[in-house]
């Protein structure tokens, strides 16, 4: 069954017994902004604690060129934000009831988000042929510069890679009729907020280490 | 599929590509100031000024946070800022508790 059929038989038969959201949004949509304040503030202890061990080291490695390591950093930027704007038209097409045009812009943003993780995987495996690791620094440095490194930058991946995943299933269950646009409206506030993740990463652990 | 009514007025798709457009813009700028040998206490606060900037627009306009109930907003952002700013100020005591290691 639809859930918004769900949701409307259940509002007329609790009708006069639940409060009214104090939000004016529906309970999964209230959920995934509570996930993303907590995943926010996850995140920031990452990159805060990173920030305090870059301070504190007095040799703190910049490794990053701007050919490849910048650069690749730049198109990764631009492949997610662009996947953030596929989204929202696959948000608009669901909302004026478009299914196709809707999946086929959810598909789009999937594939940006596979490509995105591609560049950054090809970009580590990069770093490991050269000797680095989360405990190593082939360039003699502290160590804790890998550990953040492929800390911060592996809980983002994931990220993204769940993200993927989560767009693919949802994109095929509207395809199928039984998810609505609610759904691909909630999956969109999760992409985008791993779009605003990478805002501060690429700059804090790209740009600041760039030589 | 049925049309989402609960964001009050949602922006429109030009909205959302001068949103792309300016964040694009400012991903450039952070790029050239990296490289404008700037103090490394001042490129980190204009890089993260202008990260708050874009994840503001993000916030606000991918997000629909604009468009939605200020319930919303004033029930959500507040705490997340109050949460990071404690972070902030206690890690440096997690710090100093390599001083206390024993030897």
């Amino acid at each position: 069954m639809a859930d918004s059929a769900m949701t409307a038989q259940s509002g007329a038969a609790h009708a006069g017994v639940l409060e009214h959201s104090p939000f004016g949004i529906r309970t999964p949509k209230l959920a995934m902004w509570l996930f993303i304040m907590a995943d926010a503030a996850t995140f920031g202890a990452i990159l805060f604690a990173y920030g305090y061990l870059r301070v504190g080291a007095a040799n703190w490695t910049r490794p990053f060129a701007f050919f490849p390591s910048i650069l690749n950093g730049i198109v990764m930027t631009v492949v997610l934000l662009t996947s953030s704007l596929t989204m929202l038209t696959a948000v608009v097409a669901a909302q004026r009831g478009r299914v196709a045009a809707c999946v086929r812009w959810m598909g789009v943003t999937a594939l940006l988000g596979a490509a995105f993780a591609v560049l950054h995987l090809r970009e580590w495996f990069k770093m490991f042929h050269e000797g680095w690791s989360p405990s190593t620094n082939p360039l003699g440095g502290p160590a804790q510069f890998g550990a953040t490194f492929f800390g911060i930058t592996g809980l983002h991946l994931l990220h993204v890679t769940c993200g993927v995943i989560a767009i693919a299933v949802i994109a095929l269950l509207v395809r199928r009729g039984r998810l609505t646009a609610a759904a691909v409206e909630t999956t969109g506030l999760y992409w985008h907020f791993v779009d605003l993740v990478w805002m501060f990463v690429f700059p804090l652990v790209y740009l600041m280490n760039a030589r | 599929m049925t049309a989402s009514s609960e964001s009050r007025h949602g922006p429109t798709m030009q909205v959302y590509v001068v949103v792309w457009i300016g964040s694009i813009c400012l991903v450039g700028a952070e790029v050239l100031l990296a490289y404008a040998h700037l103090r490394t206490p001042v490129l980190l606060a204009t890089l993260l000024a202008l990260a708050v900037l874009e994840a503001g627009a993000a916030l606000l306009f991918f997000m629909h946070l604009k468009y939605e109930r200020p319930t919303l907003f004033w029930s959500l952002i507040p705490a997340l800022i109050f949460v990071l700013v404690m972070m902030d100020h206690l890690w440096p005591d997690a710090l100093r508790l390599w001083s206390l290691r024993a030897p």
